[in-house]
């Protein structure tokens, strides 16, 4: 029977070699993206291993808020340094003072800030405690010298000898001493790192000379980090821990993997799985089409004494060899996915540590396997139809594809769709959760795939009706060949229904941000002109910048300006869980934001008070004088009081401290930004000049006017957008793949109707156009689809949602449009090759064909 | 006894076929010349392999000749590109096939309208009736060919082959796939639009009793033309055929 099936795929293997490549190019994004994520979480591995290997322990603070990379992590006494040295069994000691530190390149621009922190601190001289090796120069001797990594040196084109602007974020006019390696790369991943003496560090990167980030130990010989951990904890005051540097790097390790490397992987892992879904409908559809071309050979079998579960044998080992050949291609394929994806990553501004594939044969397994799956699930329903086609259809002229669709799928799609819609109604109108919304769309898309072929007549019909009407004959056929089979229309369609779901969805969800975003810079900002830096996970409500505070006073001598003042954030516990907070200053905010306060004042804020959102204020059932418990980043402990409450949390976020409650805290003074309103009268743009010269000093920060600013706030969201428009693209093109080969499969069915045709004298032009239609119409079917319930999902999340990021709702008709646009002229590309086929036909050989 | 000189619709000369190459060449057709005149039925017969379906496939214009040349009225089938042809064949030429002869998702009218649409002609009223109600299937037409007997579905194809009044109709064993009823009715028709409407028909068939329904029978063998009969009848034909097997 193996045999069989072999000859028969032999035969067949043009037809095969479609399904095969659907197959081939599903794994190879899976494949891909385990592999970056492998290759990722091995370089990061490498590298906390080697930032953390040759340091036996650290001390450091114990208080922690906020989970992320940029963790704050509260400072030590520098005095520690002298118990930690007259501890048995240590044989050194260093202080480790780091902090927020930007190198300005020769061009003047900053030097990284996407993302990989920049980094300034003192240059440790002991060996085994620093990674940095110096390769170039010698260590800093003077406050004002610096050694920098050779990946900063390289981006800013910066030399040995040198000088250049430190940022911490004060400007430090600072000379390049050294260049230093990490180990034996460029740098601590694309981070840049510059270091300074001691004194230096402690000066400029933390405003407390009295504390430094971690102090730094190395084992007397034969002494291990336990033992030195055991030693050292009862000595230490509250406040501060020991910890091994093999536990600092899982540490690290650990929360990247949770945090930032987590989500990506399963972001890749999601499209991933998308583009493989959208290959099994091309998979099934094919596998359908051959099953029934079978259907002669099949009945042949069968008639001459093979029983069913040879027949169903037959087919599956079809499925098998076409799965495990092309998964194993499509494994091979996914290296150059997994390049491919870094550079469109790094294409978009996102810089990923990832040199040197990493393969892991765990990955590869999943991968392989996953496919092979994938298209022996696509091929079982295949198998079985063919093993219920009657012997005695060999007898017969041509055994027909079941065409018509049980009532009992009918009403099951028609209760899922329904079903599902509804859940998504009800998410989206009370609002939330999300989860009913999230359950709402699974459900309505396998209710709209089960449903589809009944759908697939009236509304290929209704779409091929102005084609009939103004191409003639050729539409009329178009149209009417795409509904002679509803199951096998519906099928190729809703591969490509599911890929423009996704894409539509996100796209109404971006649009939903950006417009939520634009709405509150609208409300809550009066500012004429905001000075920031660009940076990576935008967001109007995001204080991720690092200016220096003194650029606010700096700019209030400006010609024009009438108050200049900073915005900051940073994480806080405050009743117990941990928030982002802005800081601000509760005198003059009032003058650059409308935060609609709806009762209390902000004026009325003390270093110990709190400003909240109403909907903060609703969740923790907090009013005007409430109070509640707060932890600061350095490990204190304190009580604050609820000043005011608004309602416009657009750019500060739903909490609001003082920055002078706030300085107490913090161990480098930074700004986020900086708000400036003009005098009544002012020119902006001469104003605007006027601020970029005063700043220019400072690093060149961005400065832009309102609107400037609302674009680019909403900007951030298209690089998203852009992002995951890339990642989607490969299930599109997996799908529009599939239209093309159910095509070509049912023109080879079609052969002596294509002649006929052509005997009666369809001309060639006229062939290839009748089946281009015919692509465009199961296209534009899927598309339209696809939009419509992207839209009813983007719709359905948005408002579950309900946050202040996503508080407003729009779905852009243009660009929805656009897409029904895009997916007919996908259409015709995919039809291309099977008109061709079509154009091709010797007409006496397709007449004369059986 | 008056001489009518009649014009060939279509005419071979010479007509030669090989398929394959030198040694291992088959000729389907050896140095076939013939005349089919204008406003007769006429059928081509022979056994298997004689070259009746090669023959009839180069006079259509569906297969180009190895040498020699057809003609359809005066044009040179042989120096037309394949544009040309498919412009004959929609104009000048009507076709009946054995099965699979209808596209099964036009309705009967619009099959039979087909020809016309495709070239972008609107159908002649009158004549498209007087078509219809030749086929008698004036209740039927708006039906789809699965719709339809083996037999209407012929007579659909036969209309569709008369409706752009081609000036010859070639049928490549009309009857084949019939059974002996819906295959008289289908030659009756074809005798009919032949008679009435002057239609030029040349028709392929093995069928002595197909053969008899045509004005003139000629017989093929080998490749060559073996023998012509002017009103063939079923023992007539049968006849030839012993004398052809001896």
């Amino acid at each position: 029977m193996v045999t069989v099936a072999f000859s028969e795929m032999w035969s067949h293997k043009r037809r095969l070699a479609g399904s095969m490549i659907a197959v081939v190019l599903g794994v190879a994004f899976l494949a891909g993206t385990l592999l970056l994520g492998d290759t990722l979480k091995a370089n990061f591995d490498k590298l906390f291993t080697t930032a953390n290997g040759g340091t036996d322990v650290i001390l450091r603070g114990s208080t922690q808020i906020g989970s992320d990379i940029n963790q704050s992590r509260s400072g030590i006494d520098a005095s520690l340094l002298g118990l930690a040295r007259s501890t048995p069994g240590i044989a050194d000691a260093v202080p480790y003072v780091q902090g927020f530190g930007q190198l300005v390149g020769s061009n003047g621009k900053r030097i990284g800030g996407n993302g990989p922190p920049t980094t300034a601190a003192n240059w440790v001289g002991v060996p085994s405690l620093n990674p940095y090796r110096i390769v170039a120069g010698r260590a800093p001797r003077a406050d004002n010298e610096v050694v920098i990594n050779r990946g900063a040196a390289k981006k800013g084109k910066l030399h040995l000898g040198g000088t250049t602007t430190l940022l911490t974020p004060r400007p430090l006019r600072v000379t390049i001493v050294g260049i230093s390696t990490f180990g034996t790369a460029d740098g601590f991943g694309p981070s840049t790192f510059t270091a300074m003496t001691l004194h230096a560090a402690t000066t400029y990167v933390t405003d407390d000379p009295s504390k430094v980030t971690e102090i730094l130990i190395k084992a007397a010989p034969g002494v291990s980090a336990q033992r030195l951990i055991g030693e050292l904890q009862p000595r230490l005051p509250t406040g501060v821990q020991a910890i091994t540097g093999t536990d600092l790097a899982n540490e690290n390790i650990s929360d990247i993997n949770s945090g930032f490397l987590g989500f990506l992987r399963s972001a890749l892992t999601g499209f991933a799985v998308i583009a493989l879904l959208v290959a099994v409908f091309s998979i099934y559809n094919t596998f359908s089409i051959l099953a029934a071309q079978r259907a002669r050979t099949s009945a042949l079998l069968r008639a001459i004494g093979a029983t069913r579960r040879q027949v169903i044998t037959v087919g599956l080992t079809e499925a098998l060899a076409v799965g495990v050949f092309g998964s194993v291609a499509g494994w091979a394929a996914g290296i150059g996915i997994a390049a491919g994806l870094k550079g469109v990553f790094s294409g978009f501004g996102f810089a990923l540590p990832a040199g040197g594939l990493v393969f892991r044969g765990s990955s590869a397994a999943i991968a392989v396997l996953a496919g092979i799956t994938a298209t022996l699930v696509a091929g079982v329903v295949p198998a079985l139809r063919s093993s219920r086609v009657p012997p005695v259809a060999a007898l017969r002229d041509q055994a027909a594809e079941r065409r018509t669709v049980s009532v009992f799928r009918a009403a099951v799609g028609a209760a899922m769709t329904a079903g599902g819609v509804t859940a998504l109604v009800l998410a989206a109108v009370r609002p939330g959760p999300v989860s009913l919304a999230a359950a709402g769309a699974v459900l309505a898309l396998v209710g709209m795939v089960v449903f589809g072929p009944i759908a697939a007549r009236p509304a290929v019909a209704l779409l091929g009706a102005p084609i009939a009407r103004t191409r003639g004959v050729t539409g009329t056929l178009a149209r009417e060949n795409s509904m002679r089979n509803p199951r096998r229309t519906a099928a190729t369609a809703a591969a490509l229904l599911i890929g423009v779901a996704v894409v539509a969805m996100f796209t109404v969800v971006a649009a939903s941000l950006k417009a939520s975003a634009a709405h509150g810079v609208d409300r809550a900002l009066t500012a004429d002109i905001v000075v920031d830096t660009p940076g990576f996970g935008g967001g109007v409500s995001s204080q991720r910048g690092r200016l220096d505070p003194a650029i606010g006073a700096r700019l209030s001598t400006v010609d024009g300006v009438q108050v200049a003042t900073g915005l900051d954030g940073g994480d806080a516990l405050i009743g117990g869980k941990a928030h982002a907070v802005t800081v601000a200053d509760p005198a003059r905010v009032g003058q650059v934001l409308d935060l609609g306060v709806t009762s209390g004042a902000l004026a009325a804020m003390t270093p110990a008070s709190l400003a909240v959102s109403a909907d903060a204020a609703k969740s923790n059932h907090w009013h005007v004088g409430s109070m509640a418990p707060i932890i600061y980043p350095d490990g204190a402990h304190g009580t604050v009081t609820v000043a005011a409450i608004y309602s416009h949390p657009d750019i500060t976020g739903d909490y609001l401290l003082t920055a002078a409650g706030w300085a107490r805290h913090t161990e480098q003074a930074v700004v986020s930004k900086i708000l400036v309103k003009l005098r009544p009268g002012t020119d902006v743009a001469a104003a605007k000049d006027a601020i970029t010269a005063a700043t220019s000093s400072y690093g060149a920060p961005r400065v832009q006017d309102r609107a400037e600013y609302r674009s680019s706030a909403t900007s951030s969201v298209n690089t998203f957008l852009g992002l995951i428009y890339v990642m989607l693209a490969l299930a599109i093109v997996i799908a529009l793949m599939g239209i093309s080969n159910t095509l070509s499969l049912s023109i080879h069915e079609r052969t002596r109707e294509l002649g006929l045709l052509r005997a009666v004298g369809q001309t060639r032009a006229q062939a290839r156009a009748m089946v281009r239609w015919e692509s465009v119409l199961v296209a534009v079917f899927g598309t339209v689809g696809g939009v419509g319930l992207g839209a009813l999902l983007g719709w359905s999340f948005v408002k579950a949602a309900g946050s202040t990021t996503l508080s407003v709702f729009s779905a852009p008709p243009a660009q929805l449009a656009a897409f029904v646009v895009v997916g007919a002229v996908a259409g015709t590309l995919a039809g291309v090759r099977p008109a061709r086929r079509a154009a091709r036909l010797s007409v006496l050989r397709a007449i004369s064909a059986e | 006894m008056t001489t009518t000189i009649t014009r060939a619709a279509a005419r071979a000369v010479h007509a030669t076929k090989s398929y394959g190459q030198a040694e291992t060449a088959v000729l389907a057709l050896d140095d076939v010349s013939v005349d089919l005149p204008e406003g007769q039925f006429t059928a081509i017969m022979g056994p298997s392999g004689s070259g009746k379906s090669t023959l009839l496939h180069c006079l259509a214009g569906l297969d180009a000749l190895t040498s020699g040349q057809v003609f359809v009225g005066d044009v040179d089938l042989g120096r037309l590109t394949d544009r040309q042809l498919t412009l004959l064949r929609r104009t000048r030429i009507g076709f009946v096939f054995q099965s699979f002869n209808l596209v099964p998702t036009l309705s009967a009218l619009e099959n039979i309208q087909l020809p016309l649409t495709l070239a972008g002609t609107k159908p002649d009223r009158n004549w498209l009736e007087a078509v219809v109600e030749t086929v008698g299937l004036t209740d039927r037409l708006q039906h789809r060919p699965s719709e339809l007997s083996g037999g209407q579905q012929q007579r659909v194809a036969v209309a569709r082959a008369l409706v752009s009044k081609p000036a010859i109709i070639f049928a490549d064993e009309p009857t084949g796939n019939l059974d002996s009823r819906s295959g008289a009715d289908v030659l009756g028709f074809l005798q009919q639009a032949c008679r009435e409407l002057g239609q030029t028909i040349v028709m392929v068939t093995h069928d002595p009793g197909a053969a008899s329904y045509a004005d003139t029978a000629v017989f093929l063998a080998d490749g060559r033309i073996v023998d012509a009969v002017e009103r063939p009848n079923p023992e007539l034909v049968l006849d030839h055929i012993k004398r052809l097997g001896a």
